[in-house]
């Protein structure tokens, strides 16, 4: 039912921005009318680079969140055996996060060159920090009377690990990676529309860039397009998925 | 409940249709050039005060752009009135509806594709892994090289997967550095200060690529404009002449006023501007064939047979 009505608010949108163009309200330069937009995503889907190009920007920001998560995992880890270590890392946190990663880009590019390398090192920054500080958060949200619990019943650290700090911290880390995606789509678009192609044909962020200089304004709203396409995808289907395999399973969220 | 929903969405609907229509009351004449020799004229025209003279009590707001893109773009918005830009991207603006008409050429200089890698001597000595910085694709650069490698190679479109998007300076810190790239497409004053490199050398020159003569820079206003403000324009063209005389006339002087203005030093821009592949000159050169090959290529479909793309021939 509510999915229903959004679909409909959503049409209607639609049906609003097709009559303005066809009204000539709209200038086509300005706003493209939604059948252009449709017209030129099918095109490039069907004919142009565009499916080369998701596979792309899909690799590069997978190789970078696995990065992250990594990353993460280790740090978490050691935060949660060394308070001090902990200290350090929230310190770290709060005096990187905030850097925007095309202001990190002419370092990069001096260190690594523009390859993939300096792109997944953006997105890296886009998300590890995100994910860091959510990590930390959850840490530090679990009730102390939990591992006192856990003593009672003679866990080790890793048990503590593996049976209260990761669970208990689950919702705060899962909600960590949703920010991480999202930051590393931006962190990947803007490296690409920055110094372009890094493959062969390149991925999304290209793609718009492409069309901005080509002056194809309907292929740059359906890059947008695609973009949140994608990002419904993976939150229904992968955000999704493991929600339901943990905390809803454990009970902590419906 | 739901009809204050719809109150909304029609309230954001007509904002954006507002946002659209908004029309252009500016009292003031905006002109964009960007950065680099071949767009002297215009900072002459500029710091000699030469547009204003002949425009008394009109404002004149100079904008200096990175990227051509950004130029069409604050055109298509209606805030800038006259700008400057090589062919190809005034071709692409053309073809997708863009009411506007070059004014006037500006200048032909001598633009090239840089290494320093000794190894690349022509376009075939480029490998797989090799990258080429240029402006943007659909640049004169871009065009350039496409049409290289379609005469060399035998398909135009064989460096497009290789092409690193970078400004003029980056891209020649690039290239010096030799981190990352191995060829850069660039134009003076950049491409004199690359070639001062021991290493560096020409692979490509933009005139073996075109085959012919072609105008480097033009300046384009917007149709709107023209009609409403004609004797504006008649005075800009009237201003940039004196600009271009001025400087054929008096390099010392033109040279101290684009030193100060460039950062670089006097004694270099004497030469640069008084060399003989740098001409000033109103008059635009190479539209034809810059047209049949971006037709040819696909990057242009709508123009047909040229024709009406310059102010002043029937229009």
């Amino acid at each position: 039912m509510k999915g229903l009505k959004a679909l409909a608010v959503a049409l209607l949108l639609l049906a609003f921005w097709q009559a303005g163009a066809y009204s000539g309200l709209l200038d086509p330069m300005i706003f493209p009318s939604p059948s252009d937009v449709a017209e030129s995503l099918a095109k490039d889907l069907a004919v142009g680079d565009l499916p080369v190009q998701i596979m792309f920007s899909m690799e590069l920001i997978g190789k970078g969140l696995l990065i992250s998560g990594m990353l993460a995992i280790i740090t978490g880890y050691a935060c949660i055996k060394m308070d001090g270590f902990r200290k350090i890392v929230e310190t770290v946190v709060t005096l990187i996060h905030p850097l925007p990663g095309v202001a990190l880009l002419p370092l990069v590019i001096l260190w690594v060159g523009t390859g993939k390398a300096a792109i997944i090192i953006i997105i890296v920054h886009g998300a590890f920090w995100p994910l860091m500080q959510n990590v930390l958060s959850g840490i530090g949200s679990i009730p102390y009377i939990y591992f006192k619990v856990g003593d009672n019943y003679g866990l080790s650290t890793r048990e503590q690990i593996f049976h209260i700090s990761i669970p208990a911290s689950a919702p705060f880390i899962i909600a960590g990676f949703k920010i991480a995606w999202a930051r590393a789509w931006r962190a990947l678009i803007s490296a690409e529309m920055i110094f372009g192609a890094a493959g062969l044909a390149g991925g999304i962020g290209w793609a718009i860039y492409k069309s901005r200089v080509f002056m194809d304004i309907a292929g740059i709203v359906a890059g947008l397009l695609l973009i949140m396409l994608i990002g419904i995808i993976v939150e229904k289907f992968v955000f999704g998925f493991i929600e339901k395999r943990t905390v809803e399973k454990w009970g902590m969220t419906r | 409940m739901k009809t204050k929903r719809i109150k909304i969405i029609l309230a954001a609907f007509s904002l954006l249709i507002l946002l659209s229509a908004c029309s252009n009351d500016r009292e003031s004449l905006a002109i964009a050039e960007q950065y680099g020799l071949a767009y002297a004229p215009v900072t002459i025209m500029k710091e000699k005060g030469i547009l204003a003279e002949r425009l008394e009590g009109v404002q004149i707001e100079w904008k200096q752009m990175a990227n051509t893109a950004a130029i069409r773009e604050a055109m298509v918005a209606g805030d800038l009135d006259i700008g400057f830009m090589a062919i190809p991207p005034f071709l692409i603006g053309s073809d997708k509806g863009m009411q506007w008409k070059i004014l006037s050429g500006l200048s032909e200089v001598p633009v090239a594709l840089v290494s320093l890698d000794d190894g690349i001597r022509q376009l075939s000595d480029f490998g797989e892994s090799d990258r080429i910085a240029l402006p943007q694709p659909g640049s004169i650069q871009h065009m350039l090289l496409s049409m290289a490698a379609e005469k060399e190679l035998g398909d135009a479109g064989y460096f497009d997967d290789r092409i690193v998007t970078m400004t003029h300076p980056d891209g020649m810190h690039a290239l010096l550095s030799k981190a990352d790239i191995a060829g850069h497409f660039t134009s003076p004053p950049y491409l004199f200060m690359e070639l001062e490199n021991q290493e560096a050398h020409v692979v490509l020159t933009g005139k073996e690529a075109m085959g012919e003569r072609f105008t480097f820079v033009v300046g384009v206003s917007m149709d709107e404009f023209s009609k409403e403000n004609p004797l504006w324009e008649a005075a800009f063209k009237e201003a940039l002449e004196e600009a271009v005389f001025f400087m054929v006339e008096n390099p010392d002087e033109a040279a101290a006023i684009l030193s100060e203005a460039y950062g670089i030093e006097e004694e270099k821009i004497y030469q640069y501007i008084t060399r003989e592949d740098i001409v000033y000159t109103q008059e635009t050169a190479g539209m034809e064939k810059f047209h049949d090959f971006m037709e040819s290529r696909g990057y242009i479909d709508n123009l047909g047979e040229m024709g009406n793309l310059t102010r002043g021939e029937g229009s």
